[in-house]
């Protein structure tokens, strides 16, 4: 069985992101799960799930605990009859989890899975909550440590900032401009982290994080849930009339580690898997609505447009400066606001881009940040993982 | 937490550490030649093309930086500014790591000559752990 129209999103649910001390792990996730199941337009039993995969990237870490595994999200969620996987891939980890799931129902196991994805990251600060999860470039394969000496999150994407500069001609005011149209796009969504707007001005005058880039460049480490339940496309309609169905489904990979990298103007995950991805949906970049990628930092953006190939390698700042990605543009590019300003608390990110397309695709968002649809198709991407050397990308349409 | 930490870091004389001596010092890495791809450190299979013909292959210690940051917020344990580069080592391969002895962090650019000279780069439980820094190729 092929994937393309044979499977059906019924429903989804999370909760805004943000920086929530006054709620746990637990009430995230729950609150997530029953946001989803409740908004199911005709009703929907969780005990119909048969399977689910649970998108969990620091693994407790950060917030005390020893291990996050499938039992942790059977206890959570009361669903201790059915397997439960969980799935840690880097940023990516929402939109492979998401695929997973796809995968499930595809492969005639089950009729009914959960893709699930809840990350805690604000309860401790900001460099020891990295170090809580092993993150920020510190000893991964058992490097030896002088080589990955002063490395981090933000390191990693300033040596593509810097070479993104060099080889095509961008700015820091190029930057500096995804961050102002994610702020804005963040403004209007109720979802969002951030919902205030920020001028040029603002982004190249906040603090150097890591030259070339900015405090206001970079995403914030968010709290957050979000999940999907995907269903046989023939069963759909006993849950809602109005289902969204998955056209492709891809995840890419390369190297790992810094110095093997072919070009640091663009990552081959992103292109394998946005190939793939459109491969199976039989479509080209051009036929898609709107896209939710992964602007983990504002040079990112800019890079991943170019690879999923919404334009050509160089051209994504001057289309950017002429509104081309605006919300009410020819191609709104994270009309979420993006992880730049709805937040990134990782396994919960590319679920909760996956809410923004279900719900943008059923024109549910209200007028004011309602994109224009005309295929009604939208794309999800995320790249990350040990040296951005990961990319899940899931394509949604309101047509099978 | 102490204990833990004790049981679950590497000491300076554990596996880790000696089993990589020769390509951490040496600056021995790899070369595939089914595909010409060079990498470090060591490995039995090329992580380009899959080859199990991988070949000890000696980096050199002079190149050119191929891309580089001035980062603010260092991890702890390191006073910022530092400048961390990608460097492309003279014969081929790269390798990723850190300036010294830069007064002025502006004087690096794409295309700018280092050398890797040996300093001190951690200290572990006492002791002095040793690695590759690159500062600036002297005039003439």
């Amino acid at each position: 069985m092929s994937i393309r129209g044979n499977v059906a999103v019924i429903g989804v649910g999370m909760i805004p992101f943000g920086e929530l001390f006054e709620k746990s792990f637990n009430d995230m996730a729950q609150e997530a799960f029953m946001n989803c199941v409740n908004n199911v337009d005709k009703g929907f039993d969780p005990k119909d799930i048969k399977a689910a995969w649970f998108g969990q990237w620091s693994g407790g870490g950060m917030i005390g605990q020893g291990v996050l595994a499938g039992t942790s999200l059977a206890t959570i969620l009361g669903l201790r009859d059915i397997p439960i996987t969980r799935i840690e891939n880097g940023c990516p980890t929402g939109n492979d989890t998401f695929r997973n799931a796809v995968i499930g129902v595809a492969s005639g196991a089950y009729d009914v899975c959960l893709a699930f994805g809840a990350e805690k990251m604000r309860d401790k600060p900001g460099v020891e909550s990295l170090v809580a999860a092993g993150g920020g470039g510190g000893g991964i394969l058992g490097l030896h440590p002088s080589w990955m000496l002063g490395m981090g999150g933000p390191v990693l994407q300033a040596l593509y900032a810097t070479r993104q500069m060099h080889e095509l001609g961008y700015t820091m005011e190029d930057y500096a401009r995804v961050a102002v149209k994610n702020h804005h796009n963040g403004v209007a969504c109720p979802y969002a982290e951030y919902r205030f707007e920020v001028s040029i001005e603002r982004v190249l005058n906040s603090p150097v994080v890591c030259w070339p880039l900015h405090l206001l460049d970079c995403c914030p480490q968010t709290d957050g849930a979000a999940c999907a339940i995907v269903c046989r496309a023939d069963l759909a309609k006993k849950y809602t009339d109005k289902p969204v169905y998955v056209l492709g489904t891809a995840t890419g990979v390369d190297y790992q580690d810094m110095w093997d990298k072919h070009s640091f103007i663009e990552m081959l995950p992103t292109i394998k898997a946005a190939k793939a991805a459109l491969t199976m949906a039989g479509i080209a970049p051009n036929d898609i609505d709107l896209a939710e990628v992964h602007d983990c930092f504002t040079n990112t953006e800019l890079m991943n447009i170019e690879d999923i190939g919404f334009c050509k390698k160089g051209e994504a700042a001057a289309l950017l400066k002429e509104g081309y990605w605006n919300r009410d543009g020819a191609k709104p590019i994270n009309p979420s606001g993006g992880l730049k300003a709805h937040g990134h608390p990782i396994a919960a990110t590319g679920l909760g881009q996956i809410c923004e397309n279900f719900w943008q695709l059923r024109e549910e968002v209200g007028q004011e940040r309602q994109v224009k649809l005309k295929n009604g198709i939208a794309l999800s991407h995320n790249v990350g993982g040990g040296g951005f050397g990961v990319s899940a990308i899931n394509i949604l349409g309101r047509e099978p | 937490m102490w204990e833990r930490e004790k049981i679950t870091q590497p000491a300076p004389a554990s596996p880790l550490f000696w089993r990589l001596n020769a390509d951490v010092y040496q600056l021995l890495g790899a070369k595939c030649p089914d595909c010409n791809h060079i990498t470090y450190p060591r490995r039995k299979i090329c992580p380009s093309c899959g080859s199990f013909k991988v070949e000890d292959y000696q980096l050199s210690k002079s190149g050119t930086v191929h891309t580089f940051c001035i980062n603010w917020t260092p991890p702890p344990g390191l006073e910022p500014p530092i400048v961390n580069v990608i460097v492309d080592l003279d014969g081929g391969g790269r390798y990723q790591g850190l300036l010294t002895e830069v007064a002025n962090p502006e004087e690096v650019q794409i295309g700018t000559r280092v050398q890797m000279v040996l300093r001190k780069v951690m200290k572990d439980r006492g002791l002095d752990i040793y690695g590759y820094k690159f500062r600036l190729e002297k005039e003439g």
